[in-house]
């Protein structure tokens, strides 16, 4: 069984310095703070619930062959297309998904891909109408296909920096 | 002879699952502490006095103000509403809205523990150009158009 290692625990430890400046200088704020806390947490927990079962539903029945061949190195348009419907069916705040995408890279997940993933995050289903209400239509459509364009381009440019071992 | 490996059960393929989120779980609080933390302090008026100098610079701007900026996709568009009956061009608006979904200054080190520097780096700096590059070039086709 994996060993558990907490991530990111000095950015906690930073956060909670800030928290103490607050309460130090400004407490009066420390309510509203705490309510503004306790209302993110009540809009991804649902989200956390859904990402605990994918992960497990991933690793039940994807093994890492099986993430070599749809999402590895030679995956292809296959995987780009899979990168992008995820991201685009994708909910909640970017962060919340990290860890299903750190354990499926463990698994053989090219970069390239998680880069396509989190860039066609920003097509977002369900805020369409808040988008054609504000924009119009035709830009909607317009700037959801430029996303998708540059979903693909920024895969393909990590993958390429990654392959040249650019990346300093 | 090397015996071959068992699959999980579903019992195991659960606890590894609830043992990943446990593990990510002081990134999230910490995430989650600096996203209340932002929003106690800055407000939406606060973020439209900030635009008004020209096309380009709006863009930089709205791609600034949308990468700090943090929470539900949803409030970005009833803030960019009042951006642009502020006058604010669409230029700008559409780069702040693009930008408070796909970037996010308050996870960047959230972003590090898990991926590493240089993936979050080069792939943050990807999405602020392609930020920039989608919303100019959605305005301009959209103008070609009508």
């Amino acid at each position: 069984m994996k060993q558990l290692q907490f991530k990111g625990l000095r950015f906690l430890f930073v956060v909670l310095l800030l928290f103490l400046g607050v309460l130090l200088f400004d407490a009066q704020k420390l309510p509203q703070m705490g309510a503004e806390f306790i209302s993110i947490w009540a809009k991804i927990l649902p989200i956390f619930a859904l990402i605990i079962l994918l992960t497990t539903l991933i690793h039940y029945f994807l093994k890492p062959k099986h993430i070599v061949k749809h999402l590895g190195e030679e995956s292809g348009a296959v995987g780009v297309v899979y990168a992008v419907l995820g991201g685009i069916l994708s909910h909640g705040p970017m962060y919340v998904w990290y860890g299903m995408l750190e354990e499926m890279r463990e698994h053989g997940l090219k970069e390239g891909l998680i880069a396509t993933f989190l860039y066609a995050r920003a097509v977002k289903l369900p805020l369409l109408p808040f988008m054609i209400g504000l924009f119009g239509l035709t830009f909607t459509v317009l700037m959801n296909l430029y996303i998708l364009l540059f979903a693909l381009l920024q895969g393909k440019i990590i993958d390429r920096v990654i392959k040249k071992d650019i990346l300093p | 002879m090397k015996k071959p490996k068992q699959p999980p059960s579903l019992r195991q393929a659960f606890l590894k699952a609830v043992l990943g989120f446990v593990s990510m779980l002081p990134m999230v609080i910490a995430v989650t502490g600096l996203v209340a933390l932002f929003k106690s302090y800055v407000t939406p008026e606060m973020l439209s006095r900030l635009f008004g100098h020209g096309r380009a610079a709006d863009i930089a701007i709205g791609t600034l103000t949308g990468a700090v900026s943090s929470g539900n996709g949803a409030l970005s568009y009833v803030i960019g509403e009042g951006l642009l009956d502020h006058g604010v061009s669409v230029y700008a608006v559409s780069a702040f809205v693009l930008a408070w979904v796909t970037l996010g200054f308050v996870q960047l080190p959230a972003e590090v523990s898990v991926f590493g520097l240089r993936f979050t780096v080069w792939r943050n700096l990807l999405t602020l150009l392609s930020t920039v590059a989608v919303s100019y070039l959605a305005v301009v086709t959209s103008e070609i158009l009508a």
